[in-house]
């Protein structure tokens, strides 16, 4: 295979900024250089070389998707490289895994924390040691590094009485206890409030000064990188695309380098008016005189209640960490509405939010100007609120039905005759009519739905979801994990949907797949709306920060 | 990585059988274990037989005339299969919702007990109170399920712990009763002895269920009609009705169900309780049907024997037929093999190793291919870890 050469960031470790803990002439703590790995036929590092120096603090900056936590998966050990080096002080390794990693001085913070929640801290602790365990020891340990850093943890609590922000705290000091050269934090500060944010930078900024150590800070934060980093490397679509001193980087020149100009020409060519058919179909169809249609914008009935509104809702996880905190907006009849931003803001949330099964703990829900029960599924059916979750295993269909019991699964009474029996025929044949209305392709609607592939289980979902003739209809990454034909059929049945009048929330962390289709655009950010604009007023630079949190 | 996390859940959520694996073929290697595992569990048998010096031939040929040799042995089997066959309904019926009632002892001496009470107090037309006493023990054992089934509602308590723990309070509740004068201890005779047998006294003739026929001649109670009706009417009401849709939708995947409108509480609860009706139900039938009073042991095993043979179904309800009959089978063969000289338990001991043999062989396929997933997942995550 032939591999496309990609800007180095080799050449840049001269940079000036980053100089400053940096004694000339050594090697850098830690270099990939030329690092490839692919899945199947996506790759997902590209010739990919970073360089991070002793006593500094190294971003790594860019989208989900976009390579960095590979990378770093192939720096500890956890996959093997397709191609490329790895070299700890100058010197070629070949990290084995990551015990082996843990002591060549590599250790990684993960994202989703490798703590066990039923072990008190200190058997965490003692748990990245081999050999015996030794309570005195491990306590001794935690009480040193808490001294040393400031990073305060009792050494008998148990994890799950923790806080997410102590949790944090513990998996750092669990890195630490290994005495790493490397410091590696994925994604740290993503359930995080702020000022435990700053609490977890201040203490980076010890391990980096006193110890010169290097840490490595995977982030897509905007102003996290800014504030806590020496030097930023920028991956986007797996391959490195810029590497700068943080010191002459700002919000706006990363926002750009991050989402990238392919997205932007994508946007620039609805922006110049490149109305999709629909709309002008829409418009000429239905002539509606209070209503003038500005390019880019659908056609709003004025006078008429939203499809959908949601007002000031806040969710919490049974944990009791925020997901939704204060999120409103409204979405138009024949309004498609995406809501962008990065994952985990609580784009899962908003579906279950509107199936009726999340924890509302204040706010509410009005579908065509009525209040509805926020945490009632039937009510929020009965209203006529469509989903397509985000996890269709979990909440779109059952599996161990037939495709045609799940395509009249919510209209149960509507298929029963004279009370007790369920009117198979009248099953059916709703169910062939969907199979050929939405074109799925099983071997028969009896079929398991365990049987069909992940696309066609997905038609079945829109299927059922749209033949009820909802009000609104909130779609949570709904091509994720399926091909580019997916994309395409998600996109033409939105579309269909919202010319027929449905109120349409596309929820995606795919910036091209609402770019394609959304007449307005919000941000999502932990949990609530950060910002909105038209399709033909959008900024990708705007619209970078607004994702990475930065008001804009 | 979405992708990847796509097709593991597809992988680990499948049903089994669904993945990679021709209809035939797996329907061959089950029938292939079944086999192995009965001849595994004669031999096995054989060994124990002949270790306490009897022969396993003389075993077999009581075990055969004692439940289906002569006429009024098969209605004697007929008769012993009725309780296992209705306790296995209700289990079943657990099952499809995604719970495991164990609690069929309890429910089963509930409903007697209850039963007992109304049999002996009511004074009416005998074939009124034959009824009242019925729907006494259906009462009684659905009230002892839905102290579990409130459980499960109001703090989520596991339906396996707290239907087990109502057995003991059952049995300990029984032995009271019926060593109380005040409740259900028969009246001590006049001039007889104070204190008396931990028993009730025998319940009227004409409360009896109807039993058409006399050994050695065939005769059949009529719970065995009532008690294939009911297996017929469940039957159909799982497949064809919308509760019995709910009610696989709600094992399968509450969450998704109640995003489609299901009460999952009510119908999980419904389905508890519902068990427990049909436990008390055969603690009724055993009550009026040939036991005719109630004492500690009363259960003679029938809730176990029945949540075994729900066990050993999997899910096929007309299976239960004769699968419940074999259950019977083995209890009226074993109390014919004391003839032969050969001790009563390893009648006992055979009953469980060919249950054994019927519950290994699906659940060994299961574990293989959840094994096979597993490695197959494992390797898909190793391969792509991102």
């Amino acid at each position: 295979m032939a591999i496309r050469i990609e800007p180095s960031v080799d050449g840049a470790t001269g940079g000036p900024a980053a100089g400053a803990t940096r004694s000339g002439g050594h090697a850098p703590a830690v270099e990939l250089r030329g690092v490839t790995k692919r899945f199947g036929s996506v790759v997902a590092c590209r010739n990919v070389s970073l360089s991070v120096e002793r006593g500094e603090i190294h971003g790594l900056l860019g989208e989900n998707g976009a390579g960095k936590s590979t990378l770093m998966k192939v720096l500890i050990g956890l996959i093997p490289a397709d191609g490329g080096e790895v070299r700890l002080a100058g010197r070629p390794i070949v990290v084995k895994d990551p015990v082996h990693a843990a002591a060549l001085g590599l250790a990684m913070a993960q994202q989703h924390f490798s703590l066990i929640e039923r072990l008190k801290v200190w058997e965490n602790v003692a748990l990245a040691h081999r050999g015996k365990l030794s309570r005195r020891q491990a306590v001794r340990v935690v009480g040193e590094i808490g001294r040393r850093y400031g990073l305060e943890a009792d050494p008998e609590a148990r994890v799950e009485d923790l806080t997410v922000g102590q949790r944090q705290r513990v998996e750092v000091i669990k890195c630490l206890s290994l005495d790493p050269d490397v410091l590696i934090l994925d994604e740290p500060t993503s359930v995080l409030s702020a000022s435990e944010s700053r609490e977890l930078f201040g203490v980076l900024r010890e391990v980096v000064l006193r110890d010169q150590r290097a840490v490595i800070l995977i982030s897509h934060k905007l102003d996290e990188i800014l504030q806590a980093t020496d030097r930023v490397t920028i991956m986007r679509d797996g391959s490195v695309v810029e590497s700068m001193a943080t010191s002459e980087a700002d919000a706006h020149r990363l926002a750009r380098a991050m989402v990238g100009r392919d997205v932007l020409l994508q946007a620039e060519m609805a922006a110049v008016g490149l109305r999709d058919e629909v709309l002008a179909a829409e418009e000429s169809a239905d002539p509606s005189p209070g209503a003038p249609a500005s390019p880019g914008t659908a056609r709003v009935a004025t006078g008429r209640a939203p499809a959908l509104r949601i007002v000031d809702v806040e969710v919490r996880a049974p944990d009791g960490r925020m997901l939704l905190d204060g999120l409103s907006l409204e979405v138009g009849h024949g309004e498609i509405v995406g809501v962008a931003g990065v994952e985990g803001n609580g784009q899962a949330a908003i579906g279950d939010l509107l199936s009726g099964l999340a924890r509302v703990t204040r706010g509410r829900i009005e579908v065509d100007g009525e209040a509805i029960g926020a945490t009632s599924p039937r009510a929020l059916l009965a209203a006529g609120v469509g989903v397509i979750p985000e996890d269709r295993h979990r909440s779109g269909c059952v599996l161990q039905l037939s495709v045609a019991e799940n395509l009249v699964v919510s209209d149960l009474g509507a298929f029963t005759s004279s009370k007790i029996f369920l009117d198979r025929k009248a099953i059916l044949r709703r169910a062939v009519e969907l199979i050929e209305a939405f074109d799925i392709s099983t071997p028969s609607p009896t079929t398991p739905m365990s049987a069909l592939s992940g696309g066609n289980q997905q038609r079945v979902v829109v299927a059922r979801e749209l033949a009820r003739g909802p009000t609104c209809l909130v779609a949570v990454q709904p091509t994720r994990g399926l091909d580019v034909g997916a994309v395409e059929y998600m996109s033409e049945q939105l579309r269909k949907a919202a010319a027929a009048g449905v109120g349409i929330l596309l929820v995606s962390t795919e910036l091209d797949e609402i770019l394609a289709i959304a007449h307005r655009i919000v941000v999502l950010y932990r949990g609530s709306i950060v910002g909105e604009m038209r399709r033909d007023e959008v900024n990708v630079e705007r619209l970078g920060l607004l994702m990475g949190g930065r008001q804009a | 990585m979405s992708a990847v996390v796509t097709r593991l859940r597809g992988l680990l959520a499948a049903p089994p059988g669904e993945v990679e694996q021709s209809r035939a073929a797996a329907v061959g290697q089950l029938v292939l274990l079944y086999v192995l595992a009965i001849i595994v569990a004669l031999l096995v048998t054989g060994a124990l037989v002949e270790i306490v010096g009897g022969s396993l031939a003389s075993v077999f040929s009581a075990i055969y005339t004692g439940s289906i040799g002569t006429f009024g042995a098969v209605g004697q089997t007929l008769d012993s299969a009725v309780p296992v066959l209705i306790v296995a309904l209700g289990s079943l019926i657990t099952v499809r919702a995604g719970m495991f009632n164990i609690g069929q002892t309890g429910q089963l001496l509930m409903g007697a007990s209850v039963a007992t009470l109304v049999a002996l107090h009511l004074h009416g037309p005998g074939p009124l109170v034959l009824l009242a006493t019925l729907a006494a023990s259906v009462a009684g054992g659905a009230i002892w399920a839905g102290i579990g089934a409130l459980l499960r509602l109001w703090r989520n308590i596991d339906v396996v712990i707290s239907t087990l723990l109502l057995n003991y309070v059952a049995i300990q509740a029984l032995g009271y009763a019926v060593s109380t004068q005040s409740i259900l201890q028969e009246p001590t005779p006049p001039g007889g002895q104070a204190g008396g047998l931990p028993q009730s006294a025998l319940i009227p003739a004409s409360v009896r269920l109807p039993h058409p026929g006399q050994y050695p001649n065939f005769g059949v109670g009529l719970g065995l009609p009532i008690a294939v009706a009911l297996v017929a009417l469940f039957a159909v009401l799982l497949s064809r009705s919308p509760w019995g849709l709910r009610l696989r939708m709600v094992g399968a995947n509450p969450v998704a169900s109640r995003r489609f409108g299901v009460r999952v509480g009510l119908i999980a609860a419904g389905a508890l309780i519902l068990s427990g009706a049909l436990a008390g139900f055969a603690g009724g039938v055993l009550l009026t049907g040939s036991v005719y009073r109630i004492q500690p042991g009363f259960d003679n095993n029938f809730g176990n024997d029945g949540l075994l043979c729900a066990l050993v179904v999997r899910d096929q309800p007309w299976a239960l037929l004769p699968v419940s009959f074999f259950f019977g089978m083995i209890r009226t063969g074993g109390s014919f093999l004391l003839s032969t000289g050969v001790p009563f338990y390893l009648a006992q001991v055979l009953e469980g190793l060919l249950v054994l043999a019927a519950v290994f062989p699906p659940v060994y396929l299961e574990r293989r291919e959840w094994a096979r997933r597993l490695r197959a997942a494992r390797a898909l995550v190793l391969k792509a870890a991102a």
